[in-house]
């Protein structure tokens, strides 16, 4: 092993490793999963309960709109949309910040994403959840809402493509789908660390059904790396679409205020902070009482805080050059709608709430004691919510109160249904978050264990006394001795833990008809693994496979396999998405029912864009979650390895190296041998 | 480590995942063909209170159909006739065709009292859409356009959709179902030889000056 320049002893700036203090495969999979396996601590139902009581208000409140009338919310001409779309923007917002982390962080190779990532990605399922209410009910007639979609009906009408709000159901739903998909691929390993881990019957059904037959099989990682590559990057340009396209339901109207071409990078900017602001809201207290700091470190809220830094001060800017264009602009409308808003209207007070607390307040992020005392944090992250909720009622509310027209100026009052139903969505936020921490692992175990300091193998190792020093013996920064405190890393296992009972030479599999499926072996380590795998397959093995919890890099290439073909499926998903939605618009816009909008030619295309962008995305998802599960063959409930006493090691600690009996080389007695004589331990034949 | 589910499982959950996909195929097309109004509305045929027979009229006799539903050139509404109109040819005390018979007791009855026979009402539009019988006929849009071969039922069934979509065909592509406006109520009306319905419909779309509208106003008002 050759030290690299960043890794010698005397290195002045020794790199801080992601998880502190000494973690392991097998530790950090406990840590995780315990939290679903024990007892939840005494403030859990207290929590719980008073979230459901919410949600049960907002239901009550939904209810009443639907049974009664739009008429009983505050929204009424001038201001049609106030608390409902306000609210819809507020949780799309917050849904930004799980796929920024989980794909653009990705795409830049930024690991401490690992720590944060499922969490997130959650709170993005959920908040869109939360948004997605409002477009269903705030039509008033509920059964009517699949309307929106473009399904073919007996009034053979269709809806308009070139319509701002038709892209947002696009958008929103793709978003959606894709995140859900996003975020249950990344939980497939870990879903399957937690059926092996599961001592009762129901936890085991449950998420062996869940976690659809993984058992960390390289053949599957190869496919599987490949395929969170490609979420990541339809993730990418998707996110940022997402509430640009929300933007564009306002930018596309004439109302001052409203009629801007800032809007879209503000809105992304702005869904990008107050995102960041409700993961931190919802980590830090998470982290403190599951005592998670030694993975989601100080550093990570630092990281974090950096981010809501940047982008409130993007946010700040946006909302400062919009005054100053509407003054600029000599434009007598926009410039008395931005005088109203932030000098002399009914709503100058929520314009300046807005801008405390996302321009203002966030500055204290400048400041590094701000940024890593958590308590203070949370303090701050408090007030970037309410500011953000703010900013979108200013937009909403203020802008139409106060448009061209004195005549049709007025004010908006919410009624006690506006209240209810928005607590409602907080509560069913927190119910969903609270049911999250309670059931599933809420950090990307596996994708923890690969970056930690022994999943490295040319991390070097310094005696305890010098961990995280310079070559003069001091702590180069504050930052490396906290993470010193924490103790130094644990070195990886050389030896495969033993096991209480000898595995028997031929494994019995239930059911079997005596013919044998392989043969298998135990290794203590990643490196171990990787040596054998080479060794096997240079000894003319061809049907090879190495089991690890997590891809050990270079596997692939060690068991004789090259990158997967998946990125040709994701392709073909893109191409047919992309055909679908061609055909759709200019068939219904231009032939079947030809309508002019907005003075454009029947076959003007540039309005399609959107709704063609968001179907090729979400066809190429799709395809390239139903290529993972059939490449990889999933499901697959039953495997006869599952009979092997030390096998469920495989998505914990253990790694594992198999040959198959189709093997032409392969015969029961020389392969365990040869097995044995390459280092494996636990080696058994295992029947079909 | 035991396994936890059983060497059938793979194979039943793969049959249960190509039963769903058969079953979700099944509901799709079953809701399209029986909850679209070409299935809700078409074939309703109700009992009328006075067994009266559009094909002896109508059919065998030759009568117009303008004859009892007077008012369909001038008028939104056809009108059902009133029963004053049986009775110029069914009334006892004069012309007396099958002045006695007990079938038209309801009928004899009504004029008696001034009631109307309350007959079952067969076409309904929802009350949001504007329909206009008078602009059509005028625009040589025939009755059997809408109603069906009436002039061959014994009893009036629901003929056509009547819902927007097929609404819009025609407005979108009038010409095949034009005629004539003195052939109007001629439900047996062929064109004549060596030409097609299009290219009358097409001549007569110019000079009547048909112009469906195709924007929502026209029927949603």
């Amino acid at each position: 092993m050759t030290p690299t320049p960043h890794d010698t002893p005397h290195d002045p700036l020794p790199r801080i490793p992601l998880v502190w203090g000494p973690a392991d495969y097998e530790s950090v999979s406990a840590q995780i999963s315990e939290i679903t396996e024990k007892p939840q601590p005494y403030w859990w139902w207290p929590a719980f309960l008073i979230s459901a009581a919410l949600l049960c208000g907002g239901i009550l409140a939904a209810t009443y709109l639907i049974s009664t009338g739009i008429g009983v919310w505050g929204s009424n001409v001038p201001v049609a949309w106030a608390f409902d779309i306000t609210n819809f923007v507020f949780w799309i917002g917050i849904g930004h910040a799980g796929t920024l982390i989980s794909a653009i962080l990705f795409l830049f190779r930024q690991k401490w994403r690992t720590s944060i990532n499922r969490f997130s990605e959650a709170m993005t399922i959920f908040a869109v959840i939360c948004a997605g209410i409002y477009p269903g009910i705030h039509v008033g007639r509920f059964w009517y809402a699949w309307f929106m979609f473009p399904l073919p009906n007996a009034n053979h009408i269709f809806q308009n493509f070139r319509s701002a709000l038709l892209w947002d159901l696009f958008a929103v739903s793709t978003y959606f789908t894709i995140s859900l998909i996003f975020w249950y691929v990344g939980l497939i390993p870990d879903l399957a660390t937690l059926r092996d881990r599961a001592k009762s019957r129901t936890r085991q059904v449950i998420f062996g059904f869940l976690a659809l037959g993984w058992r960390g099989s390289t053949r599957h990682w190869r496919h599987y790396e490949v395929a969170y590559l490609m979420f990541a990057g339809l993730s990418t340009p998707l996110v940022l679409s997402v509430h640009s396209v929300v933007s564009f339901d306002f930018a596309t109207s004439l109302i001052p205020g409203w009629h801007t071409t800032i809007f879209p990078p503000y809105f992304v900017a702005g869904a990008i902070f107050g995102g960041f602001a409700m993961v931190l809201q919802c980590m830090i207290p998470a982290r403190a009482v599951y005592k998670l700091e030694n993975v989601v470190t100080i550093k990570h809220i630092d990281v974090m805080c950096k981010f809501i830094l940047a982008t409130g001060t993007i946010v700040g800017y946006a909302y400062c050059m919009e005054l100053f264009i509407a003054w600029f602009s000599g434009n007598p409308y926009e410039w008395q709608t931005f005088k109203n808003r932030a000098f002399d209207g009914d709503y100058t007070w929520a314009y300046w709430v807005m801008m405390t607390c996302n321009l203002i307040i966030p500055q204290v992020f400048w400041f590094k004691w701000c940024r890593q005392t958590p308590w203070f944090v949370l303090i701050v992250v408090t007030f970037v919510n309410v500011g953000m909720w703010y900013e979108r009622f200013v937009i909403i509310v203020q802008s139409l109160h106060h448009d061209f027209l004195p005549g049709s100026w007025g004010q908006f009052h919410p009624t006690w249904v506006d209240w209810l139903q928005m607590i409602g969505d907080f509560g069913l936020f927190f119910t969903f978050t609270l049911l999250f921490i309670r059931l599933l692992p809420m950090v990307a175990v596996a994708e923890v264990k690969g970056v930690l300091p022994m999943a490295n193998p040319h991390y070097h190792y310094v005696p305890d006394g010098q961990y995280l020093k310079g070559e003069n013996g001091e702590y180069p920064t504050a930052d490396h001795a906290l993470a010193a405190a924490m103790g130094p890393p644990s070195r990886p296992l050389t030896e495969v833990r033993s096991h209480p009972e000898p595995v028997p030479a031929l494994v019995r599999t239930p059911g079997s008809d005596g013919t044998l499926w392989g043969a298998v072996a135990e290794f203590a380590n990643g490196e171990q693994l990787l040596d054998a795998a080479k060794k096997t397959v240079a000894a003319g093995y061809g049907r090879v496979d190495a089991w690890t919890p997590f891809y050990v890099h270079g596997m692939k290439e060690a068991i004789g396999r090259t990158r997967s073909r998946l990125p040709l499926f994701t392709l073909a998903g893109g191409l047919t998405g992309l055909a679908s939605a061609v055909t759709l618009v200019f068939y219904l816009m231009a032939y079947y029912y030809p309508t002019i909008v907005g003075g454009k030619e029947y076959r003007s295309w540039e309005a399609f864009v959107p709704v063609m962008f968001e179907m090729t995305i979400l066809f190429a998802g799709l395809f390239t979650l139903f290529s993972l599960i059939g490449l990889c063959g999933l499901p697959k409930f039953f495997h006869p390895l599952d009979s092997h006493p030390t096998f469920n090691r495989s998505t914990q600690a253990g790694f594992f190296l198999s040959i198959e009996a189709r093997d032409p080389k392969f015969s029961a007695d020389e392969t365990r041998a040869f097995l044995e004589s390459i280092g494996g331990k636990h080696v058994a034949v295992v029947e079909a | 480590m035991p396994a936890i589910f059983s060497r059938a499982l793979d194979g039943h959950v793969r049959q249960a995942g190509i039963g769903l996909v058969v079953a979700v195929v099944l509901v799709v097309v079953g809701w399209y063909y029986y909850a679209l109004p070409s299935y809700t509305r078409v074939g309703y045929t109700p009992e009328q209170p006075v067994p009266f027979s559009h094909e002896l009229h109508a059919g065998k006799l030759g009568m117009d159909c303008a004859y009892c539903h007077q008012s369909v050139f001038e008028s939104p509404h056809a009108t059902v006739p009133t029963s004053r109109t049986c009775m110029n040819c069914h009334d006892p005390k004069k012309a007396n065709v099958k002045g006695n018979s007990p079938l038209l007791a309801p009928v004899r009855a009504s004029v008696d009292t001034g009631k109307p026979v309350e007959w079952v009402r067969v076409h309904k539009l929802p009350e949001y859409s504007y329909f206009n019988h008078a602009v059509h006929v005028n625009k040589g849009v025939s009755c059997v356009s809408c109603h069906g071969q009436v002039n061959e039922m014994k009893v009036v069934r629901h003929d056509k959709e009547l819902s927007m979509g097929w609404c819009l065909k025609c407005h979108n592509d009038p010409h095949e179902h034009l005629r004539p406006v003195s052939e109007v109520t001629n439900l047996t009306w062929k064109p004549a030889e060596g030409k097609t319905a299009h290219e009358i419909g097409a001549g007569l779309a110019r000079d009547l000056k048909v112009k469906a509208p195709m924007n929502c106003q026209a029927c949603h008002r």
